[in-house]
């Protein structure tokens, strides 16, 4: 058990203000405020200015485009960047995960061809599992994969496929074998999305973030782009899954590419609806009264504050679940807190903290839903955790 | 932005802290059962089980070698303190270990008092509230202690009696007593006086807050045991009532809550360890949160076994019992969010708020 601050040396301290100016120069006020605006959840300029250092794959040696720093310093390149961008830029994260999958699941020849540009930050890669029909049901694919020789003819529909306008590849689950079972006919493949009979559709959501419908037209690919064998996409889905959902088992050999900290990420989301409500409660009031010193605004403030702790704390896949409970609960108190201006949002004359706690209160909705919805994460927790029996809704998973 | 600092968060237990947990978890099951448990009640106490207790050194471990105990500190009474939660043990441990510890901060005028509580002919209770003659109150583990340490009008005092004390009835089968200094039936023997009087004190009544904390983990965590296995076993409309999202779900949001609760009480208690100075607010945090993870940990749990949770009969309601009244004798635990934001954001300054 430790809790001490942690001990920098001095080179690491450099390293720190490295990292710090690295991002004053690379992350400004100008692109935060034109990322509020289109919701893309990359900035170009950044991924390649990161990766001119090696710092999309920070801990990765050098040799495979990475910077070979200590898991200290890779989570600091995380930190002072989560620092700046809140909710913001939200597929930094995902892009670790496809690139892992691809390490694990993909040929030699794939892996040569695509990580090399994804380390310099030219390259960027999505999820594509989701379709109209197929949501927390992952498996329920109708998008189509037919072997055509040495090629694959990719036909139908993703959709959510969230930062396919800017991404170079989009990873997809494919039916390959309508006539085998549900979760036996599925194939992986790290789609290119310049392939002729790709079209992206933009979705735009309550948060502020586009998404995309991505349409898969009688798409050519070849086999190279295939991850894991055929008929098992959907091992390799769940390796994933098991990895973003913080779950300790069946991830397949993957892992983070980043050391996950529960203050990084959307979890640090709350932090930043926190620190937005401290900063409007200690701002006087034309009478020079200030809301800190009521008591209805100090208790929503432990309140709050209590939550941010406990998701600092709380262990391993428990803590996306608690967390957006508490992301959703404390944002609407903290924005009643607020009164009427709470209304307005950033941009407005006289919205509060810029508008903070009013976005903060849109974007909560979606962290219970995106990358599998908190009841699909309580299911995996009851039956995997507590050794409840399965749930009969997945049933035939077991044909 | 102002740097925030980094600190490391490592909840791994050393070898000693592992060999300590499961050491009091085989020692409260096998002499804790649930039949000695309610065999104990309505008082809570079982003076064979505390002799027992005494004879491990559990309530002494917490003083300093120099005043015969072996400088435990709260992170380990903790952990013993979260297991005799877990097995609901008839003893006032949270009441004399911290009394006790506050005693040896005071100076050598008890030290016979420290000696008698090694050797289990004395026992000791914390007043949880500063008191004031003419105004009873509620002392957790009063009913079976020989002197009660509270803080009256300035002066820390060790308070015993001429007439033996007795208990009210209560829902947490907890051996209460009604105290006030005033009464012409006690004596009190001052031990302190005056600002680091009442500073000790307060750290006194946080770390009662603290270990009660930890003890509400062991309660969550056994009711949310005895639930899951009854969802696993029951069976309706021809399948395990577990299998059901509606009996499932709220299960894992309560364990959720309970591994939350338990890290928050095991950093705090590191805090007050090692660093005191930045363990306050999370100690408040570790409280409040404890004592809302057993509420929801029994309430679920009652629901759980349905008709047969409700009934005497399951060993549940024990735990609910006990986890309401944990969680009202310092107080209305919102009122712990009062004192989050003292030390977050230091004292309101209402003269400023008076001015509308």
């Amino acid at each position: 058990m430790d809790f001490a601050p942690l001990e920098l040396s001095a080179d690491t301290h450099a390293f720190w203000d490295e990292v710090r100016a690295f991002y004053s120069e690379h992350l400004t006020e100008e692109m935060l405020e034109k990322e509020h605006r289109e919701g893309n959840g990359f900035i170009p300029s950044l991924q390649l200015a990161m990766g001119a250092r090696g710092w999309v794959f920070p801990g990765f040696p050098v040799e495979e485009g990475g910077a070979g720093l200590d898991p200290l310093r890779a989570s600091l390149v995380e930190y002072e960047m989560h620092r700046r961008v809140g909710p913001l830029l939200p597929l930094f994260g995902p892009i670790h995960l496809v690139a892992a999958t691809v390490r694990v699941f993909g040929s030699d020849e794939l892996k040569a061809h695509v990580l090399p540009g994804v380390a310099r930050g030219e390259v960027l890669m999505a999820f594509g599992y989701t379709e109209p029909d197929a949501g927390s049901d992952a498996a329920a694919v109708k998008t189509r994969a037919v072997r055509d020789g040495s090629e694959w003819v990719i036909t139908g529909q993703k959709m959510f496929t969230t930062g396919a306008q800017l991404c170079q590849y989009s990873m997809v689950t494919a039916r390959t074998d309508p006539d085998a079972p549900k979760h036996r006919g599925l194939t992986m493949f790290l789609v290119p999305l310049d392939a002729e009979g790709v079209e992206v559709r933009g979705i735009e959501t309550l948060g502020g973030e586009r998404t995309n419908f991505v349409f898969y037209d009688g798409v050519r690919i070849s086999d190279m782009y295939r991850l894991g064998d055929v008929g098992a996409g959907w091992q390799v889905a769940s390796s994933s899954f098991a990895v973003e959902h913080h779950m300790p088992n069946g991830t397949g050999g993957l892992e983070p590419i980043v050391p996950r900290l529960n203050e990084f990420g959307w979890y640090g989301v709350l932090g930043a609806l926190v620190d937005a409500a401290v900063e409007w409660a200690h701002a006087p009031r034309s009478d020079g009264s200030r809301p800190i010193d009521e008591p209805r605004v100090r208790d929503r403030l432990a309140e709050a504050a209590l939550d941010r702790e406990l998701m600092s704390v709380t262990p391993g896949p428990y803590v996306r679940v608690s967390t957006s409970a508490a992301l959703i609960r404390d944002a609407a108190d903290l924005l009643d807190m607020v009164g009427p201006t709470g209304v307005l949002p950033r941009g407005e004359e006289g919205a509060p903290v810029g508008g903070t706690l009013e976005w903060i209160h849109r974007f909560a909705q979606g962290t219970s839903i995106y990358g599998g919805t908190t009841d699909i994460q309580r299911n995996l927790i009851a039956e995997q955790l507590l050794g409840l029996p399965r749930h009969r809704g997945v049933l035939d998973r077991r044909s | 932005m102002a740097d925030a600092e980094l600190r490391n968060n490592d909840f791994s237990l050393s070898d000693d802290q592992e060999t300590l947990r499961a050491t009091f978890a085989s020692f409260f099951e096998r002499e804790s059962p649930i039949d000695r448990v309610r065999s104990a009640e309505p008082l809570g106490f079982d003076e064979k089980l505390w002799q027992q207790l005494v004879s491990t050194g559990v309530p002494t471990m917490g003083l300093p070698p120099d005043r015969g105990g072996d400088g435990a500190g709260l992170v380990e009474l903790a952990l013993v303190a979260e297991q005799a939660g877990y097995r609901l043990a008839p003893v006032p441990l949270v009441p004399v270990v911290t009394a006790a510890r506050l005693l040896a901060r005071c100076g050598n005028a008890t030290t016979e008092w420290l000696a008698a509580i090694a050797a289990g002919t004395r026992r000791v209770a914390l007043a949880v509230h500063p008191a004031r003659a003419g105004e009873a109150q509620l002392v957790p583990g009063g009913a079976v202690a020989d002197g009660i340490v509270g803080f009256v009008e300035n002066h820390l005092v060790l308070a015993t009696r001429s007439e033996p004390a007795s208990g009210p009835r209560n829902i947490g089968s907890e051996p209460l007593t009604w105290w006030d200094p005033g009464d012409p039936h006690e004596s009190l023997l001052e031990v302190a006086s005056g600002a680091p009087a009442r500073a000790s004190f307060d750290d006194a009544c946080r770390e009662w807050r603290l270990l009660s904390a930890a003890t509400l983990v062991g309660m969550a965590q056994a009711a949310l045991d005895l639930a899951v296995q009854y969802a696993k076993d029951r069976v309706a409309f021809g399948v395990p009532i577990g299998t059901f999202q509606a009996i499932a779900h709220p299960l894992v949001d309560v364990a959720g809550a309970v591994q939350g609760a338990r890290h928050l009480a095991w950093k705090a208690a590191w805090l007050a360890d090692h660093e005191p100075e930045q363990a306050p607010a999370e100690m408040e945090m570790a409280y409040l949160h404890s004592c809302r993870a057993a509420q929801q940990a029994t309430a679920v749990g009652i629901h759980t076994q349905g008709g047969f949770g409700f009934t005497l009969e399951s060993d549940m309601q024990l735990y609910f019992r006990r986890a309401k009244s944990a969680a009202l004798l310092a107080g209305d635990p919102r009122a712990r969010l009062a004192a989050i934001a003292d030390h977050l954001y230091g004292p309101a300054q209402p003269e400023l708020t008076g001015q509308r």
